[in-house]
């Protein structure tokens, strides 16, 4: 019986799991990319070293106080919560009438910006006090310091807890079924609206959920073995000395 | 000649203790500086605060004849006229050997990508590893990561190059290809600074010795004066000291 079911659903709603696979995913991706950017963006604000100056440092504490509260809010209420009192409440509140797909990525990015914060901020203070050194011996400011030196490492050292969120995404956008977000639970619950079946598409959800989040993960692997470039070096070839003369080189100056 | 750096009456703080009190000393156009005393002494104190990685409590130190303390001064473009080279290295992680090397000079300097990989390749040469440039750091050797790590303050063409203990964190068969490195930097007329526990080196190259001591310049001379006359008794200590370990290995 249940066989049968299995493939009958399939077979019916195939385009239905598409669609509600492709938003999920959709909403996940670029919800990941903008939530990582923010992380970024606040994670390198709130390690900026205190200042000499009374009245930038007066304007950093404020800063980061709104920052920590933001931080706070996000990771410390669940996203369905999150979901209702941003949607429902901007059209009370400010009667805005938000786009449900827009609503959507808008929840997931802020979402993914707060705990990206704190693991960009963990990714900065783990990168050696030598590598902000060294830059600085050369004359190079705190931002040029970070955006040339730490964050890229920083950027290479997160990339496995940013695919983690990703992956933890694609699964927590389900939560957006409750405003009507037309993604993949949303869709699957429409097809139990339609076969009175629960147990078959929701079987079917599950496989769908775990072909994308393994799928995920693979691409990231491959990603991060890509970033990190070969595994040797080539040594280029060449007839002069092992140790040129610095007379030499200085004559040539 | 003409004085590059003169510290005067530096003092550094580190909360309720004093680790540097009262230093004054210069450094002259091509002169080779070394400085010894014991660990905790304060030399690595003393480099760091003539390039700022620490800030001084109190003194001036005087750069082409200004006050870099003062607060007007650009921090940034002093620094990268100061070079250093690090006991752990500290090469850019992120980057390749050419890369350590250029980076700095484009982004500083704002030289364009080829000028600054010519003169990048210049004191690779120099330092003997322009066949690695592609290598990344975590891929060489301690000594070669010491090299790179010279050439890369070599291409910012400072006006004193300063090293804090450049071979201290090496396996002892690497020594000599940093020491050699140096050696020849210091023949071609580079001024440097340098902090060492590698006396024959001091001995050999240096112009001048300053031995400090608990957070003060105890006694300075040349080579001569200090290893066969030291006046001080701590001085006569500290070199008997340091004879007996090197002996010992
Ligand atoms: N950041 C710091 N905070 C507190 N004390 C420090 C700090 N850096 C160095 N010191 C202290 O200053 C003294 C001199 O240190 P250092 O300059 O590293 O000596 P040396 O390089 O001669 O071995 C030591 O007693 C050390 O503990
Ligand atoms: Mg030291």
């Amino acid at each position: 019986m249940t066989g049968k079911w299995f493939i009958k659903v399939i077979v019916d709603y195939w385009p239905m799991f598409l669609r509600g696979a492709g938003v999920t995913l959709y909403i996940s991706i670029i919800g990941t990319i903008i939530g990582a950017m923010i992380g970024l963006i606040i994670g390198t604000i709130r390690t900026i070293p205190t200042s000499d100056n009374s009245l930038k440092r007066g304007f950093l504490r404020i800063v980061n106080g709104i920052l920590t509260a933001y931080v706070e809010i996000f990771r410390g209420t669940p996203m369905i919560v999150q979901s209702m009192v941003i949607y429902y409440g901007s059209l009370l509140v400010f009667n805005i009438d938000m786009d449900k797909m827009f609503a959507g990525i808008f929840i997931v990015s802020i979402n993914t910006g707060a705990y990206t914060a704190e693991i960009v901020r963990g990714g900065i203070i783990s990168i050696d006090k030598g590598q902000f050194e060294a830059a600085h011996a050369i004359g190079m400011n705190h931002g040029k310091t970070m955006l040339y030196v730490v964050l890229p490492q920083v950027i290479r050292n997160i990339l496995p807890a940013i695919g983690n969120e990703f992956v933890i995404n694609i699964k927590d956008t389900s939560v957006l079924n409750v405003i009507s977000v037309t993604e993949l639970y949303y869709q699957t619950s429409s097809v139990t609206g339609n076969t009175f079946r629960f147990f078959e598409p929701f079987l079917v959800a599950s496989i769908v959920y775990l072909v994308m989040t393994v799928t995920v993960t693979r691409i990231l692997r491959f990603i991060e073995k890509k970033m990190d470039g070969p595994e040797n070096f080539i040594v280029i070839p060449g007839n002069q000395m092992q140790v040129a003369r610095p007379e030499d080189v200085a004559k040539k100056r | 000649m003409d004085n590059i750096i003169e510290v005067r009456h530096l003092s550094k703080w580190f909360g309720e203790n004093e680790i540097l009190r009262d230093i004054d000393f210069t450094v002259k156009r091509g002169e080779v500086v070394c400085i010894i005393g014991a660990s905790g002494s304060g030399k690595s104190t003393l480099l760091r605060c003539i390039n700022l990685l620490e800030k001084p409590s109190g003194g001036e130190i005087i750069y082409h004849g200004k006050n870099i303390l003062d607060n007007k001064h650009d921090v940034y473009a002093y620094r990268s006229k100061l070079g250093m080279v690090f006991q752990q290295f500290n090469l850019f992680n992120n980057y390749n050997v050419l890369k350590n090397c250029t980076i700095g000079q484009m982004k500083v300097l704002h030289r364009s990508k080829e000028e600054a990989e010519e003169v990048a390749m210049k004191f690779l040469q120099v330092v003997g590893m322009d066949q690695y440039i592609n290598a990344k750091p975590s891929q060489l050797s301690g000594g070669q990561k010491q090299r790179v790590a010279i050439a890369r303050a070599m291409s910012m063409e400072p006006d004193v190059l300063m090293f804090d203990e450049p071979t201290s964190a090496l396996d002892p068969e690497m020594v000599g290809e940093v020491l050699n490195v140096m050696q020849g930097l210091a023949k071609s007329g580079l001024t440097m600074l340098v902090v060492t526990h590698e006396m024959g080196f001091a001995s050999e190259v240096a112009d001048r010795v300053v031995f400090m001591d608990k957070g003060v310049i105890a006694e300075e001379g040349t080579p001569k004066e200090i290893f066969n006359n030291p006046k001080q008794d701590r001085t006569k200590e500290f070199l008997r000291r340091i004879l007996r370990e090197n002996k010992a290995e």
